[in-house]
């Protein structure tokens, strides 16, 4: 045998070194940049808010792992870095900076509630980043480094609240809603809405956030003499909110509790007797009839492994808005936030609750807007339908119109507050 | 009028339930269980697991509910608290700790979740108690409006109160319980088994959270975090009532339930809220320990 | 000195020292997030000297900790960029726009009703002086009403939960003036003499550590006083000290208003480094969890329960970032929690003081040594 030289021995463990780090060396990080994508997903997964904020992140994750599978973006693999808010405020702020400063992603998905948006917003406003919010919210925000995909008030009530007084002869309403930002800012466009359609309404109140006594609270609404109840409530005092006013004997058909919160995922909770025969207004509900949404539906379903999971209008939003980032980043040919940004708008896509559209001016999300009833097994019948999305107005309640928009690309105008 | 009386009682009785097992716990062991808001919630979970698993109603789910969580308590007991007697400030840290613990227990589903595998009616997601029909009509009887519900609760919080009373004060168990709250050393050299009295103890205390936990289910949402909060008011139901007397928790229970009750109807619940808090804070300044002093430990 | 006196002389320099080292290592994300922690760091200083030094379980430092931080932040907010473009003669933050009374003036005196309140917040400098003086009035006010009133242990306990759920139930509910649920967010960064601290520098770590660095110091100095030996008497027997003709209340309220103070100086600290305030500051479950880093830390260790708070907290942050962790990380925490209070009644720095204390045992069993006053 020929005697191993040094540089023998080194050439050839160099070589079989390579061999056995080849496979690590593919996985590596280094590697990894030019093959992948990294996105934020930054939803609460643990506390009071994961009950509703897990299927959000689970929709997104969904969509990232569809698009993966028909080839990722500019030829990459989106890879989702997926980062818990807690339902704490400071700890979305903290995980959205690890994910602009530390992880540097382009753009981050996430916050349900407002409370987490504003405490982050200031993450990606001053580090120029990109957050996909997909949540319908109160409007009244115009940052030019978030993308708004779930409906804004004129979205939600707009439709609603002329269709309450004209089709179902309601005259005056009493708005309730949970004690912060959106349903009180909700409760302004209601009473907006209300007096120019020439009804009235009798009482404007609010209860703490997961307060569960509901009884002083109905007696309210039993005493006040209206014949339908705007709720704005949000969380799991939708619940208690529903039963108690089962409980005291008021029933949907005389007394509606019309709804802009209430979703698939608190009727399931509280029982279906206990909401049907009222309504919520949505741009999108789980009984949309479709094959777009139903082949949606079924895929979700799959995805998280339970057969009767329920999909409702911010995990709809989370799935789609996925998309209209996938194509933005298409038409941009680089993954900076700067560039999807400005290439996001405009954007368009076939979602499963039928056509968006961003609007280039707000960064807004052209929607359906909906009104469903519930029936008895917890499925919405949708029994009024806009014909075609609609425009996102933020500033509606102060006075803003399609002809007249308060945000636009340009920036926020002050002086027309 | 009646009706604002009867939502006073109503959020009494159910204050008087979540407060009844810490009145026991508290007042004869001295041990400040924070996770008695989970056990609360454990009854709350065992109800959805009775309806689910076993298609069952309520009615079956409370007895099934006082075993599970008297069977948790004694857990509890046995490996935490009993190390802990005479330390009062670290056993309400430890049993902090321990509810966080139970709380991620329902959360993981014990841990299956890791496994891809999943028990209906656990897991993060919010889960659904139904109250049987015969509860949900409500009874017109002339001008008021009664709920059955509420009177359920109410009644069953009066029948719990007697129960323990009778427990406390008609039983041989009982008088060794009172005998260990005056003094356990001697109580332990008159005979009685210190430990198992206080294991037992313990073990009913929880056991009633448990019961707590199914009629709160039948109107509040069930979810993980849901026991949380009632520990405070819990808590402050105990104390203000003063330590360890079972009076004072009916007192205080109807009184700060009345409180809330009355300035709910007439402002708004928030502000409720806040003078029950407010409440709280004057009496115990005013009277320290509490509105009927107990000479216990 | 004893030797033992040396050895915590040298822990504390160490400590300090090495925070101070910190810029070297980490990058500006590690930075801001450990200047938070230095921040949680102050806070068991506080309930370190509170509960271990004055026996006093205050399950609601978060009131004192909320309070600093809206009376700075409330300064930071009307510095902001938006406060000022809103075309008016003051700055107005923008919440009060959405909350103005209908046909009001977009002025601060005037645009809601209670507006008015904000108007000497322009100036930072009463920022930071109401950052440290409310809480020490809330402190002086409750201190007051509890000890004078030799309310002690548990009680002592329920009123400070009671008033911190309180006075957050009020915060959240008065919103055109604090902004309701959401917070203070949007704020300007924080100056000092010219120079503006953007939370993601290194000078504004520095700000932080050497606050924490004259925190620990100015506290631990404190308590070797007469007045600090005073305190550890009344905790451990206080109707001896009482009998030995002491004030013990008014010993009690000063040293509840001291731990408000550097409370309050954390909140403040923490709004400069987390750019902004919310009420979360005053959830329940914070407030405890502090007690809980300075049960793990060592309650009557200063040092230990702020190494103990910053502990924790990098644990968490490293632990919930492992994707496998990520839904599991609290039941840990709940578990460590229970094992340490079952098998560490004294925490890390009562381990860290017996091993001492064996070493030297050891090294020096002939000599005696001096009792040490920890």
């Amino acid at each position: 045998m020929k005697k191993l030289t040094r540089r023998d021995f080194v050439k050839k463990s160099a070589i079989a070194g390579g061999a056995i780090a080849s496979p690590y060396f593919f996985s590596s990080s280094i590697a990894l940049a030019a093959a992948e994508l990294e996105v934020g997903v930054l939803f609460s997964l643990t506390g009071g808010l994961s009950i509703i904020e897990k299927s959000l992140s689970d929709a997104t994750l969904m969509a990232i792992a569809e698009i993966n599978a028909k080839g990722g973006v500019l030829g990459k693999q989106i890879k989702p870095i997926l980062e818990d808010g807690a339902s704490d405020a400071k700890t979305y702020n903290e995980k959205a900076n690890k994910l602009v400063i530390q992880d540097r992603v382009p753009t981050v998905f996430g916050s349900y509630t407002s409370a987490s948006r504003k405490a982050v917003l200031p993450v990606f406003e001053k580090r120029k980043n990109l957050y996909f919010y997909p949540t319908y919210y109160e409007g009244f925000e115009c940052s030019k480094n978030v993308v708004y995909t779930g409906a804004v008030p004129n979205q939600q009530l707009s439709n609603y609240i002329p269709w309450i007084i004209k089709n179902l002869n309601k005259k005056k309403f009493f708005i309730v809603g949970s004690n912060y930002i959106y349903p009180r800012e909700m409760a302004k466009v209601c009473k907006i809405l209300v007096e120019q359609a020439g009804a009235e309404w009798v009482a404007d109140e609010y209860l703490e956030l997961g307060h569960s006594e509901w009884g002083a609270m109905v007696k309210k609404i039993k005493d006040s003499g209206c014949d339908a109840v705007l709720s704005n409530v949000v969380g799991d005092s939708v619940v208690a909110f529903y039963r108690e006013f089962g409980n005291q004997g008021l029933k949907h058909d005389k007394l509606p509790i019309c709804a802009t919160v209430t979703s698939e995922i608190e009727i399931a909770a509280m029982g279906a007797q206990y909401a049907s025969g009222s309504f919520t207004s949505f741009p999108y509900f789980q009984a949309i009839d479709t094959d777009a949404n139903q082949s949606f539906v079924e895929r979700y379903r799959k995805f998280v492994n339970d057969p009767k999971a329920v999909t409702h209008h911010a995990l709809e939003s989370s799935y789609f808005q996925v998309f209209l980032w996938a194509q933005a980043v298409e038409k941009a040919g680089e993954a900076t936030p700067a560039a999807i940004r400005e290439a996001v708008k405009g954007q368009e896509f076939d979602a499963p609750n039928g056509h968006v559209k961003i609007e280039p001016e707000n960064l807004h999300v052209w929607l359906t807007p909906r009104i469903a009833q519930w029936d008895s097994m917890g499925q919405g019948v949708i029994i009024d339908e806009y014909p075609a999305p609609i425009i996102p107005l933020p500033y509606v309640a102060y006075g803003e119109t399609a002809s007249n928009l308060f945000c636009k690309e340009g920036g926020l105008d002050t002086s027309k507050l | 009028m009646f009706e604002t009386i009867f939502i006073g009682l109503s959020v009494g009785s159910i204050l008087l339930l979540v407060a009844l097992g810490l009145t026991i716990t508290y007042g004869t062991m001295g041990v400040i269980n924070m996770a008695h808001g989970e056990l609360v919630m454990v009854g709350a979970y065992t109800a959805v697991m009775v309806r689910i698993h076993f298609d069952l109603n309520i009615f079956y789910a409370i007895p099934a509910a006082f075993l599970m969580a008297a069977l948790i308590g004694l857990i509890i007991e046995r490996l935490v608290v009993r190390n802990l007697y005479g330390r009062l400030l670290d056993t309400l840290l430890a049993t902090w700790g321990v509810g966080i613990l139970v709380q991620q227990a329902v959360r993981l589903e014990f841990g299956l979740t890791f496994f891809d595998v999943h028990i209906e009616g656990l897991g993060v997601g919010l889960q659904r108690v139904d109250v049987p029909d015969i509860l949900r009509e409500t009874i017109q009887v002339g001008d008021i409006v009664i709920q059955p519900y509420r009177t359920f609760i109410i009644f069953l919080t009066v029948a719990l109160v007697v129960l323990t009373w009778v427990l406390l004060y008609r039983t041989p168990f009982g008088t060794q319980v009172r005998a260990i709250m005056r003094n356990p050393d001697i109580a332990a050299a008159c005979g009685i088994d210190v430990k198992r009295v206080n294991a037992l103890t313990f073990a009913y205390g929880s056991g009633l959270a448990g019961v707590a936990g199914v009629m709160i289910s039948g109107f509040k949402t069930v979810s993980p975090s849901m026991g949380t909060p009632m520990v405070v008011d819990g808590f402050m139901v105990v104390v203000v009532g003063g330590v360890g007397s079972l009076l004072g928790s009916v007192v205080s229970a109807g009184f700060l339930g009345q409180l809330n009750g009355i300035f709910a109807t007439l402002s708004n619940d928030i502000l409720a809220r806040a003078i029950v808090f407010g409440a709280v804070i004057l009496i115990i300044a005013w009277r320290p320990s509490g509105l009927f002093n107990f000479r216990g430990r | 000195m004893s030797t033992k006196k040396k050895l915590e002389f040298l822990a504390y320099a160490i400590f300090i020292v090495i925070t101070f080292m910190m810029p070297l290592f980490l990058d500006i994300f590690w930075l801001n997030r450990i200047a938070k922690y230095l921040v949680f760091g102050m806070l068991g200083v506080a309930i370190s000297l509170s509960w271990g030094y004055a026996g006093i379980l205050n399950l609601g430092q978060g009131l004192f900790f909320g309070a600093g931080a809206y009376m700075l932040a409330a300064s930071l907010k009307l510095a902001s960029p938006t406060s000022l473009q809103q075309g008016s003669d003051t700055p107005v933050p923008d919440f009060m726009l959405w909350n103005a009374e209908p046909g009001s003036l977009t002025d601060l005196c005037c645009i809601t009703k209670v507006s008015f309140l904000w108007i000497p917040f322009q100036a930072q400098w009463f920022g930071i002086f109401m950052g440290l003086v409310l809480p020490v009035v809330l402190a002086f006010i409750l201190g007051n009403i509890i000890f004078r009133q030799r309310i002690s242990g548990v009680f002592v306990a329920i009123i400070t939960l009671a008033t911190v759920l309180l006075f957050r139930l009020l915060m959240i509910d008065f919103q055109p003036l604090t902004n309701g649920f959401n917070g203070l967010t949007d704020l300007g960064w924080f100056t000092l003499a010219g120079f503006e601290f953007d939370p993601y520098t290194v000078q504004t770590y520095y700000l932080v550590a050497a606050s924490l660095a004259v925190v620990l110091v100015a506290t631990r100095w404190l308590v070797s006083t007469r007045a600090g030996l005073v305190l550890q008497s009344i905790r451990d027997d206080a109707n001896r000290t009482r009998y030995l003709g002491f004030d013990v209340s008014s010993y009690q309220i000063f040293f509840f208003c001291v731990s408000a103070l550097i409370a309050g100086f954390a909140g403040m600290l923490y709004v400069i480094a987390a750019e902004f305030a919310s009420p979360t500051f005053m959830d329940l479950t914070f407030s405890i969890t502090m007690v809980v880093w300075a049960a793990v830390g060592g309650r009557s260790s200063l040092l230990g329960a702020c190494i103990g708070a910053i502990l924790i907290n990098v644990i968490e942050a490293t632990v919930s970032e492992t994707e496998l962790f990520v839904e599991a990380w609290q039941a840990i925490i709940g578990l460590l929690f229970v094992l340490v209070v079952l098998f560490l009644p004294r925490g890390l720095a009562g381990l860290a003081n017996d091993i001492t204390d064996r070493l030297l045992g050891g090294a020096k069993k002939s000599q005696q040594d001096a009792p040490s006053g920890e």
